[in-house]
């Protein structure tokens, strides 16, 4: 994404955190005014078959979210199992009548007409989803869904650092190494080397790139180019070959 | 421009599209087949990723120096400029063209690479990518060259829009991002087998792929298996 967009994006969170470290409902509720919606929620999977909402910035969010963990369907479980987003411009049309119907019934009734769920993922690694709505119908235009994309990314590290990384959340936004084949790549090696999941891999990845202050897409490289092992017992998880 | 080939590579993109097709496996040959039927060194496919950037969604050859020539574009080179403008981008002499891409320009000769040509992606009104291919040889592609890498650009786009036809979504933007992200899972496929395997990264993704055309897998779904840890390559 240009630059603009994601320096926009992150004025907004810190607008919101007031210099507080930022949180979930921070980036949630910046989402809802930049991408201009009434609500939204975080909703991500415990377990096989279980989920469990992070986050709901209001009360018909809320009962969105429940309303799909409850049910098992909606766009959050689509946009989970198929890895893009859902863009449902209004609930009434029998298109999301016949595809939800144990969802879009209720959400309609709790004050939904339109609802985007973005996919909160990497690759194979996948969290859930976030879900925008809106109380009235139509669409989400390019630039509305570019800065929705961008917000499910802050949310990405957000969830990856709750998963044992101490690395600040808003360090990731400046690194345009990011984004690489190599880390991804790097991401599948440390998968072997540690005997992890590949989500503990990737935050111990973005651990010793910050912990070292390097950039994440430079560690990938010699993580790549076999210059850098991290199966090899060190206190900060990597070590030469 | 071997007419054989080119026949070859419309009955395979015909007997392709049908339901269930495997996306990623279909844009990689495609760019296989440009380079063949083209006569040029290789060729890759980016494609938006809606947040104003283009992003490798395959390429004729998994060759690490090849990918990263075609991510640097996701700041500077001629498929950023095509996919702006939506017109194609020739340079002839990548000699002259230090002064506009200077990272591009510098890594592309680096590799051995002489000229450069950029198609759009169309789709009605909008450009949704960018075709590029490379030649060791200077000089500019013949018109009905481009005109032929023009179709097969289309082609791409038709089967990004089959895709999302066949898993019942709404939207364009929606395929996109889905295809995007399943790149990024073969890339971790390909480094959970590079690991495992001791090779590199080209002969990890011809082990990814071999094995999905022998138990007629999805590249994505047993990219994505390989991953969690439930099939080993």
């Amino acid at each position: 994404m240009n630059e603009d967009g994601v320096v926009r994006i992150w004025t907004e969170v810190a607008r919101e955190s007031k210099g507080e470290s930022v949180t979930l409902a921070h980036v949630c509720a910046a989402a809802v005014t930049l991408v201009g919606v009434n609500g939204v929620g975080v909703t991500v999977r415990v377990g096989s078959s279980a989920w469990a909402t992070m986050h709901a910035t209001d009360e018909t969010a809320s009962t969105l979210e429940e309303l799909q963990v409850t049910v098992g369907q909606g766009p959050c479980v689509d946009a989970f199992s198929d890895g893009g987003p859902v863009l449902a411009a209004d609930l009434t049309a029998r298109e999301y009548q016949l595809r939800w119907p144990a969802f879009a019934p209720g959400a309609l009734g709790a004050g939904a007409r339109a609802i985007f769920a973005v996919p909160l993922q990497l690759g194979a690694i996948r969290w859930g989803a976030m879900d925008l709505y809106r109380s009235v119908p139509g669409g989400l235009d390019p630039d509305r869904l570019a800065d929705a994309l961008a917000f499910a990314e802050c949310v990405n590290i957000l969830l990856l650092d709750g998963a044992g990384d101490s690395a600040e959340p808003t360090r990731q936004h400046t690194d345009r190494t990011a984004h690489q084949a190599e880390v991804h790549q790097a991401t599948g090696m440390l998968v072997v080397q540690l005997g992890v999941s590949a989500e503990t891999a990737f935050a111990r990845l973005r651990g010793y790139a910050y912990a070292h202050d390097r950039k994440l897409g430079e560690v990938a490289r010699d993580v790549v180019a076999r210059r850098l092992r991290f199966d090899t017992e060190s206190p900060d998880g990597g070590g030469p070959p | 421009m071997d007419e054989q080939l080119l026949a070859e590579a419309f009955v395979e993109v015909a007997d392709t599209l049908v339901d269930d097709f495997d996306l990623l496996e279909f844009l990689h040959r495609v760019t296989v087949r440009c380079a063949d039927v083209l006569s040029v060194s290789a060729a890759g496919l980016l494609l938006s990723d809606q947040r104003g950037a283009l992003r490798m969604i395959a390429a004729s050859s998994e060759q690490t120096r090849l990918l990263e020539l075609l991510e640097i574009q996701t700041d500077e080179g001629p498929c950023p400029d095509c996919f702006h403008s939506g017109k194609p981008v020739a340079v002839p002499d990548l000699s002259t063209a230090g002064d506009r891409w200077p990272v591009f320009a510098a890594q592309a000769r680096e590799i051995g690479f002489a000229s450069v040509h950029a198609v759009p992606m169309r789709l009605r009104g909008d450009v949704i990518g960018a075709l590029n291919l490379f030649d060791t040889r200077p000089g500019n592609l013949s018109p009905g060259t481009l005109q032929l890498g023009q179709a097969l650009a289309a082609v791409a786009t038709i089967a990004l829009m089959q895709a999302r036809a066949i898993r019942h979504r709404d939207t364009l933007a929606e395929q996109l991002q889905t295809a995007l992200n399943s790149r990024i899972i073969i890339e971790q496929a390909k480094g959970v087998i590079a690991e495992r395997r001791g090779v590199d990264m080209a002969a990890s993704f011809a082990l990814l792929r071999k094995n999905a055309r022998d138990h007629n897998r999805r590249l994505s779904d047993l990219a994505r298996a390989v991953v969690e840890g439930t099939e080993v390559i």
